[in-house]
Formats: C-alpha cells, structure tokens, sequence
C-alpha cells in the first residue's frame, strides 16, 4: 500500500477512535495507540527509508499533518468529555434551595436607640454639637442655674430623687445648658443637643417611667429669635415624621426660657383631620421650648443685651411612642426580644 | 383653680361663647383647661309634686306616683323605685324625650304598668357623687316645700346649671389663683371688656389692735377687727358659689373668707378676737415647740416656721393653719381678719415638712398680689356687714415696709420683633397689651414703657412683655427661618462619638441586640457583679420604691435581668448589649455589657454553636481591633473571685497595662439558676470608656514582603494543663524568622493519653532579606520540636 494512503487510513481510524471515545480512560487508550513513541503512525516513520528523496518532504508533511490532526482532535474531546464530567459532578451536586440561608442576624435596636441616634444625626448634620451630660447633677446645674432657686414654686413641677442635699438625678437634660454655656466662656456661639437619660419621682405606669429619656437642644448667638426655633423645629419634626407634618406653637412656661411654648406637631395618623390618636383634634404634644430666658444667659455668662437664644426638650420615648405606636413606655426597658425584633436600625 | 362660668359671666360676658371654645382660646395664651365639668346636665325637666304614692301591685319594692308636672304638662303616672318616694314630696321630673348624662327617658312599661318619664336623683343628672349626702344618694331628690311646680329651668333653679372650668395653673400665673383675674385674662383674650366692681369702703373707726413682724419672711400684716358677728347661714349666691367651686358652705362668716380669697386671691385669716392671748398679732420665724392646729393635731413646730403668735403664744401657723384655741366658731362674735404676705419659700419648706397644705398656703407658695391687702379687708368687711350683721368695725394700723411702687418696663418694637421673629407694627403691640391691662407710658417712638398690674408678680423684664405680646397676638405671626451660625464653631460628632457608634454597630452587625435598662437597681442588685468599679455607690435619699434605689455600678445585672425576663417568655438564644453611663462617687465612666445566652443567633438553625467564653473573648477582640488597640496592649488573666457569679475555670479579667478594663466568663451555674436561665450564658462588661481613652497612633502602610514565606505546620502532644499561649509564645521566640504562630487544630479523648492535648500549629517563617532555603527551615523546625520537648515534654506527631 502507497505509504501515504496508509497514514490516511490511520488518521481516518484514529480520528473516529477519538470520536468514538466515551471517557476520559478510553480516550487515554486511543492517545498512547496513535500519538505514542510505539504507535502505529511512528512506526510508519520507518518507511522514510524507502521513500524516494524527492517525495520524501511530502510524505513527511503528511506524516505530521495526521499527528496534529489526531492531537487536535484528541485535545478538543479530552476537552469536551473533562467539561461534562465537570457538568455531571456539579448536577449531583444540586442543593435544596428552599432551606433556610445561613446568616448571622443583625442585631436588633431598642427603638430608644433609634430616635436618639436619628436625632443625633438630624442635628449634628446641621452642625449642632452633641453634649453628653451626666445622670448625677448638682442641684445648682439642674435647677438653680435655669433659673429655679430654692423653693421656687416650679421645683414642684417635677419631683426630684435627691442623692444629698445637694446632688441629685438630673430631671431634665437642660441641666447640660450652663455646663456648655459656662464652657464657651460667654462669647462663643452655641448649636448643641445633649441626649441622656432624666429621672422624677414618678410611679411607672403606661405613660410615665422614673427614668426616661431626654434630648436638649440649644441654640445661642446675637440676634436669635423664635423664628429659629420655629425653622429649627419645623426641619427636626419633618424629619422625624414625614415631610408633610406642620407645627403650631402655644404659650406655655419653664423657668429657663421667656417666651415658653408648647411645640405640637399635626398628627401623622389622620395628616391633621382628627382621629384617636389625636383626640380629634389634629395635633399632638410633642415637645417644649422657648427663648432662653435672659437671667439664664447672664448665669450663664452671656450678656443678654447682645446674645439671645432657643432651647428645646423632647421626650425621647414619646416620639417612639408616637412615632412607632408603642403603647406603654415600660416596654422600653423590659428589652423583650419579641418587642426588638420589630426594630432593626438600617 | 376651679372657674365657674356663671360667677365668671358676671365680670365678663362669657354666656355666648361654648366652654370648649373658650378652653382652646385660653390653651394657646398659655392657660390650660385641664377638665370642663358641667354640674349637671339633663334637657325635658321640670319640677313635680307627687300626689299620691301607691305600692306597685307586682313589685316588693316600686311605687306608683301620680305627679302633678304643672298647667302646661298636667298629671302623669311614674312607677319610681326609690325608697324615699312619698305622697307630698316636690321631685325633678325626667319628662319623656329627656336626655340625661346617662341615659334617653321613654315612656315605658314597667311590670305591666306604664311610667310615663322618671323621678331623679342628683347624681343621675350628673352631679359628682362626693357632693352629695348618703341621703341624696340613695333617693330621688327632696326639693324644698316652696319648689315652684312646672318650673322647667331645673338646673337654674338648682343653682346647677354651671359649667366649671378647671385651670391647670403654670407656676408663673399665681394671679389666676383669683377670679377677678381670671376675668381679666379672659377679656384679655377674647378682646372683651372686663367689669369688676368698685371697693366698697366700710365706715370704721380707730382701732387699738396691735400687728407686726420680727422677719422679713413677712413684710406685711394687715387686719380688721370686726364686732358684733354673727353666724348665718350663707345667701344662696354665695353658696351656689362655693358649691360650683367644690366647697361646701358652713357658715356665712367663714364662707366669707373663702369667697374674697377665691375673688381676689388674697388669703384671709380669721380669729375670734376674743380667744386671742392679747390684742397684738406678731409674726415670727424663730418659734420652736408645739402647736395645738385646728384640725386637733400637735405640730411641732422648727425655727423657719413662719408663725403668727399673740403674747408670745403661737396662734397660727403663718399662712396654713390657724390654731386650736382663736379659731372662729358658730359663737364667735368678734372677729380679727388678716390679711398678709408671707414668703412662698418658707410655707413651701413647712408645709412639705408637715404635711399640710390648704388653698390658703398654695397661694403663698406661688405668690399673691402684694398691693391688695387694705382692699381686700374692706371688702371682706362689708360682706361681713351685709351677711353676718357685723355691728362695728374697728381699723388698725397695718405693718408694711414694701414700697408699692408699680413695675415699670422699658421696652422697643426691635426689641419684641427680634426676640420673637415677627414684624408686628407699633399700634398691634400697643394694643395688645393694653388689651393685657398694661398701661403704656414714656413713648418716644418706637420705644416705650410699660406699667404692670400690680397683681402679674410674674413680669419683671423686657423678655416678660414679649411673652404677653405674642401669646395675645398668636404664634402664628412667628416667621419660620434656620439660624445662620459662623462657621468657626465646630459641630457633628466627635471622634470619641464616632467611635462609640462605631463599637455599637459593630455589635449590632455581630448579631448582638441593643437594649435599655434602668439604671436605678434595689438592695440585691448594688453589689452583684462588682468588678470593674467596685465599693460605695449613690443612694436616693427619697426613692419611689425599693426596686429603684440605688445607682447601679455595672450594666451586666440589669442585662442579666433582661436575660432572665425574655427566658421566663420562653425566649432561648438570646444576644444582648447596653452601653451606659456608669456613675459613682469616686468614679465614672462609659460602660459596655454584653450578654449571651444559648446558641449563636444563626439564622436557619441547620447547625448551631453555643456561645461560650471565646464568643465573648471574640467580641472583645473584635472591638480592641475595630479601635485599633494591638493585642499586644492587653492581657487576660484568671479571674480571681469568691463569688458564685461567673464560672471559675471560664472567666477571665482583661488588663491594659494596669488597669482592669474588662471582666468576661461563662455564668455560674449558681448564677444561672438564680436568674432562671435554662440554657448556659455567657457575661461581660467592658470599661468602653477606657478603651476609647486610649490614643492610637495613625494607621502606617506597610510595605508587602519581597520575599516569600514558608509554611509549616507542627502537631504535638502537651500536658492539657499547658495552655496553647504558652506553647505559642515559646515558639514565636524561637527564631527571628518566626512571623506568625497559630493553633490549627486541638484535640483531647480517645486515642490520646489522660492528661495529654494535641495541639496542631501552623508556623510561618519570613526573612525579610532573601527567601528561606528547605535546609534553614528544617534546622529551626529541629529546634523547635527539641525546645517543646525540654520545656513542655511535648511529643510530636507524626
């Protein structure tokens, strides 16, 4: 048989070996029987010899032409048969996807948290400071820098846990004003909320809790006026309820501030037409504030014919209350897991 | 302050306006309604006279009445099931149709015979049960033998047909306390003229009765002596009066007294001239020994008492309480009254101290008028003449070192426009508070004076009059802008800040709930896991409860407890944090707890891990690496402790460098029992301030190695009692090319000796100058393996 015809007929054998091959085993097989060093096609090599010269160029390209046909056909179906035991081992792999994933959960917040860090951040974003305070206040700090002396009648206002005759739970968060006050020396400017905790000797029933939260707010420089608390208030209440909501102030009265308002906010529930959560009347309380009252800012070492200023204080589980339909103030510290779970700060 | 309509009508029209109209108007100027009490209510009645009263043919217990309703209704039949209902008596009669606070009248069948409308008891038109006798409770209503029959106005001629306002008084309007001022900021508020009549200015001549003070608690003392009293019954105006604002009429000498302190808010005082030790009142504030009160009680009284003494004896304790011995009685005949201000603060001290307050004391406490004193006796003299036919009134020469001088402010329309953020003009301001019974003097432009009332105590400064100004004008009229503030001051969070937001979210972020405590714990409580501030704490001198009475040292009980509620509610696996302020005599600080129970809170529970030690020993390395604290800086140790509270052989004390600045371990089992706590829990606080103290340098870029590392891991058998950072240590200083240290794996049970661990390392080789060569390594690895074997006896595996 011409040579070359016999190298065809062994490609043509080979390549169909090759196709024919159905694991990666028999195709082994078929690789060490064509491309080997003994294969069939190498063996043919001998007959080089007797191949006249001139053609001997020609039967040597056809010699390596089936070789890299055969190896290309190899290198292709070693490919293929790799690519779907690959596909067959991951099909056996196949998970049920309805079990539960695995996750570490988030921790939950106690909605307390939420409303003092949202707060913290609505203010410090207008570039308020944010004072911390501490629970045990003198009485000077808490009552008689704000303008409350001994036995002034407004000391009845709220009932006070007295350590000594002179240390005592602060029972308002104001108490931070002239720590601050006294802090910029009367001549800087002042922008602070101090949140913390407040104390009165309150029975803890739905509404009231011997310890609560509180949040000041103060604001001092020349020439502030209501019309800031009003703008500052408004910013803060749509915030924290909804773009929607208006305020509306009335007269009320503190000791540390003159004038005093009562700050309510129209009610998120009804948008201002009136329902339970309300009373019918389309407001609700939400927090108290005033200008600071002069004599507050002289103790505080602001002259107050060229300082003026707001404060404000807002009861940090009311707005949770209001906010997220809480209905007893106890539940904030009872820390029950199925209370949390309700709240998770993004 | 109680604020009966119809009294208040008579000083200012207030009949067209509907009480709850007017309660709004007066909440947005700063007066607060807190209730709006109708004394009675009821529509379809009028005024019967029972004919005859029979026994119901089918009851034990019901009448049958034919009632005579007048001309214009005639005779109806009621079946009544009162036990006083008889044959004569004048009834309130419910007519068909009526609509009661409780109910709507029909006619209707009772026991097969029809009742055409109902016989009324007080109570059931509305009247508060605790102005009624046990006698009207119990029956239908007796009305007086002359009660006109047919006479529809029932309430009217009840003296019911009032509506009280109840002011929920602000410490700043004391001059509320009064009804003529009431009338006043009610003019002031509706814009309506105000009438209050003019001083009557009884005929009396020289006195002899002697008054002063011996302290400045009491710079005016001003009294009547009134002879020839006599104690009748008081006119039906006076006591509907008294009636509408809740006090029962005695006799027409004391009602007296009370009504002139309702009208004008000057507390009056009465003695019975003839009972009084000499004819001299005194005040004193250095009186000490008992005092024999009205109400039968001792008292014993304390220098800083205000008291009114007579010859020395103590016969009123100033402002709150006459004595025994000069109190007015049904035959009293003479009659000192006095009129005096004392300072709120020391009434305020005793009347705390003792227990005993009185409308009388709660007016000095908040402060009255101090301008009235002459007026007000005059007035209550007259009454005096007019109703309890006083014969002869005798003047005294008051003791008064005030001056009486009216309070004049100086003010501007800049001045109330730039405080309350409005553009009010000159004549809007003008007239309101002109409208406020101000008066306005010394107007030079914009600027201008104003002169205070005399009984508004409360104005003192520029700031007062703006307050007036815009609770008259409304806060409607306040612009609304955000303060511009220079940009020097500094605001935001502070770094410390952002670090504790930092440390909380992480928690969070670890699957650890934060939580809410309080921080006030009982007796129990105050020295449990006393660890990081330990010793003397704040205790309430006045605590509301035993539960909350002292300020608490740790934040882990109150976890603990929160632990312990969500176990007894059937909650198992449970992550809980507080960070809290943590106070104490001697020391303060922030404070971070962390508690967890069961098992790690994975979601889909397939598998699960018990918390233990090392979760919270992780959670504390996460935080110290979160702030950049090296764990070179902090060691643990032992926790050295008698305590049944954490588990001896699993709790640890963390220290940096001295100090203590954390305690973690497993619970007690004691501890778990205790708490109730079913599955095991893991406790830690952390002295979070101490850690944020701490100053860490700014981060350095470190330049990745050029050559590379070598790898190669050890397993050995070490005593069990060798604690792997021991092992580590040993190794780690071996060799200048160890880099790293780390336990792979650790094994104890079967196939390994009792007493014996193994322990499997993976050892890191790095020079930084060239890469290690197989030889080098296995030399130190020879080392190594020897070193372990001297030190620790150590065995390695193969």
């Amino acid at each position: 048989m011409d040579p070359i015809e016999q190298v065809k007929a062994i490609q043509e054998k080979a390549l169909s070996e090759v196709a024919g091959a159905s694991s990666s085993e028999e195709l082994t097989r078929v690789r060490n029987t064509y491309l080997a060093k003994k294969s069939e096609l190498t063996s043919l090599m001998g007959l080089m010899k007797q191949i006249p010269a001139e053609e001997k160029a020609a039967f040597g390209k056809v010699l390596n032409d089936a070789r890299d046909a055969i190896q290309a056909a190899y290198d292709a179906k070693s490919q293929g048969l790799e690519s779907a035991a690959l596909s067959a081992k991951l099909a056996s792999e196949a998970i049920d996807l309805t079990l539960p994933g695995r996750t570490l959960c988030q921790g939950r917040v106690n909605p307390y948290w939420i409303i003092v860090d949202e707060m913290s951040e609505i203010f410090a974003s207008m570039g308020f400071e944010i004072v911390e305070g501490r629970d045990v206040e003198t009485d000077h700090f808490n009552f008689e820098m704000l303008n409350v002396p001994k036995d002034h009648p407004a000391r009845d206002m709220q009932d006070t846990f007295y350590i000594t005759d002179t240390l005592l739970l602060r029972t308002q968060t104001s108490a931070a004003q002239a720590h601050t006050m006294l802090a910029k020396a009367g001549k800087e400017p002042i922008r602070m909320i101090c949140p913390g905790k407040c104390y009165r000797r309150d029975d803890d029933d739905m509404t009231h809790s011997h310890e609560f939260g509180q949040i000041e707010g103060l604001v001092i420089d020349k020439g502030i006026s209501l019309a800031d608390l009003k703008g500052t208030l408004e910013l803060f209440v749509r915030k924290m309820f909804g773009e929607k909501r208006e305020i509306r102030l009335h007269s009320s009265y503190f000791p540390f501030t003159e004038p005093s308002v009562e700050v309510d906010v129209s009610c998120a529930a009804c948008g201002g037409k009136g329902c339970p959560m309300c009373k019918g009347t389309g407001w609700i309380e939400i927090l108290g504030a005033g200008e600071v009252h002069p004599h507050v800012l002289e103790m505080g070492g602001y002259d107050p014919k060229v300082y003026s200023g707001f404060a404000f204080g807002v009861g940090v589980e009311r707005v949770a209350m209001l906010r997220y339909g809480v209905d007893d103030i106890r539940r904030f510290y009872q820390n029950d897991v199925r209370f949390l779970k309700d709240f998770s700060e993004k | 302050m109680k604020v009966s309509l119809k009294w208040l009508n008579q000083f200012v029209k207030v009949d067209d306006v509907s009480p709850e109209t007017l309660a709004d108007k007066l909440a947005f100027a700063g007066v607060e309604v807190e209730e709006i009490r109708r004394l009675a209510e009821g529509t379809n009645l009028v005024i019967g006279h029972v004919l005859s009263c029979v026994a119901h043919p089918d009851s034990d217990h019901l009448h049958v009445l034919k009632v005579d309703e007048g001309k214009k209704y005639g005779v109806h039949t009621i079946v009544c099931g009162a036990p006083n209902a008889k044959a004569g008596l004048n009834v309130i009669v419910a007519r068909e149709g009526a609509v009661l606070p409780g109910e709507t009248i029909k006619k209707s069948e009772i026991r097969g015979l029809t009742s055409d409308g109902m016989c009324c008891a007080l109570y059931e038109l509305g009247v508060d049960k605790k102005y009624l006798t046990e006698k009207q409770v119990n029956g239908i209503e007796e009305l007086p033998i002359d009660a006109p029959i047919g006479e529809e106005n029932v309430l009217a001629y009840l003296g019911l047909d009032d509506v009280v306002l109840d002011l929920k008084l602000l410490p700043n309007r004391s001059d509320l306390n009064a009804m003529e001022n009431v009338a006043r900021e009610v003019g002031a508020v509706l814009s309506r003229p105000v009438t209050i009549p003019k001083d009557p200015i009884p005929k009396a001549a020289k006195g002899d009765f002697a008054v002063g003070s011996e302290t400045p608690r009491c710079p005016l003392f001003a009294v009547r002596e009134v002879r020839g009293v006599k104690a009748l019954p008081s006119p039906k105006w006076l006591v509907d009066i008294l009636a509408a604002e809740g006090l029962r009429s005695l006799s027409s000498i004391v009602d007296i007294g009370n009504y002139v302190m309702l009208l004008t808010g000057q507390p009056l005082n009465l003695y019975d001239a003839d009972k009084l030790p000499a004819r001299e009142l005194i005040v004193k504030d250095d009186y000490e020994g008992d005092f024999a009160a009205m109400d039968g009680k001792t008292y014993a009284l304390k220098k800083g008492d205000l008291v009114v003494t007579s010859a020395g004896v103590p016969v009123c304790l100033a402002g709150i309480l006459t004595g025994i011995a000069p109190a007015v009685t049904e035959d009293t005949k003479n009659v000192v009254v006095e009129a005096a201000l004392f300072a709120g603060a020391p009434i305020r001290r005793t009347s705390i101290r003792l227990g005993l307050g009185s409308e009388s004391s709660s007016r000095f406490i908040k402060g009255i008028n101090p301008d009235q004193s002459e007026r007000v006796l005059d007035l209550a003299t007259q009454l005096l003449i007019d109703f309890s036919k006083a014969a002869k009134v005798l003047s005294a020469v008051p003791y008064d070192i005030l001056s009486h001088e009216r309070k004049t402010i100086p003010t501007s329309l800049t001045y109330l426009n730039g405080r309350l953020g409005t553009s009010f003009n000159l004549s809007e301001v003008k007239e309101a508070l002109l409208r406020d019974h101000m008066a306005i003097v010394n107007e030079e432009g914009e600027r201008f004076s104003v002169v205070v009332p005399n009984y508004r105590i409360d104005m003192s400064g520029e700031a007062d009059v703006s307050e007036e100004v815009i609770r008259l004008l409304g806060f409607s009229a306040v612009k609304s802008v955000l303060p511009s503030v220079p940009l020097r001051i500094e605001g935001g969070y502070s770094p410390r800040q952002k670090d504790k937001l930092a440390v909380r979210r992480y928690l969070r972020g670890h699957g650890v709930d934060e939580c809410l405590t309080y921080s006030l714990v009982d007796q129990s409580r105050r020295a449990s896991y006393e660890y990081l501030v330990v010793g003397e704490d704040y205790e309430i001198k006045n605590p509301m409860t035993d539960d909350h009475q002292f300020l608490r040292k740790n934040l882990l009980r109150s976890l603990l407890d929160a632990a312990s509620y969500n176990s007894a509610h059937q909650e198992k696996d449970l992550a809980l944090y507080e960070v809290s302020d943590v106070d104490a005599p001697k020391v303060s600080g922030l404070h971070l707890a962390i508690v967890l129970v069961g098992n790690e809170a994975i979601e889909g529970r397939l598998e699960t891990r018990p918390y233990d030690f090392y979760s919270a020993k992780g959670l504390f390395e996460g935080l110290a690496g979160l702030l950049g604290i090296a764990p070179t800086r902090y060691r643990l140790e032992p926790l050295q402790s008698a305590k049944e509270e954490f588990h001896p052989g699993r709790s640890a004390a963390v220290y940096l460098g001295r100090t203590l600045v954390a305690v973690l371990g497993e619970l007690h089992p004691s501890a778990l029992k205790n708490l109730g706590l079913s599955q095991s829990a893991v406790g830690m606080e952390i002295d979070l301030g101490a850690l944020l103290d701490l100053r860490t340098g700014l981060a350095k870029a470190s330049v990745p190695p050029r050559f590379p590392s070598v790898t190669r891991d050890l397993a050995f058998l070490i005593a069990t009692k060798t604690d792997y950072e021991e092992a580590r240590k040993e190794i780690a200083h071996l060799d200048a090319t160890i880099s790293e240290v780390e336990i792979f794996d650790l094994y104890e049970g079967a196939n390994i000796a009792p007493g014996k661990k193994s322990m499997a390392l993976t050892i890191t080789f790095r020079d930084p100058e060239k890469t290690l060569k197989d030889e080098e390594v296995n030399a130190i690895m020879k080392r190594i393996i020897d070193d372990l074997g001297a030190h620790f006896q150590a065995e390695v595996r193969q």
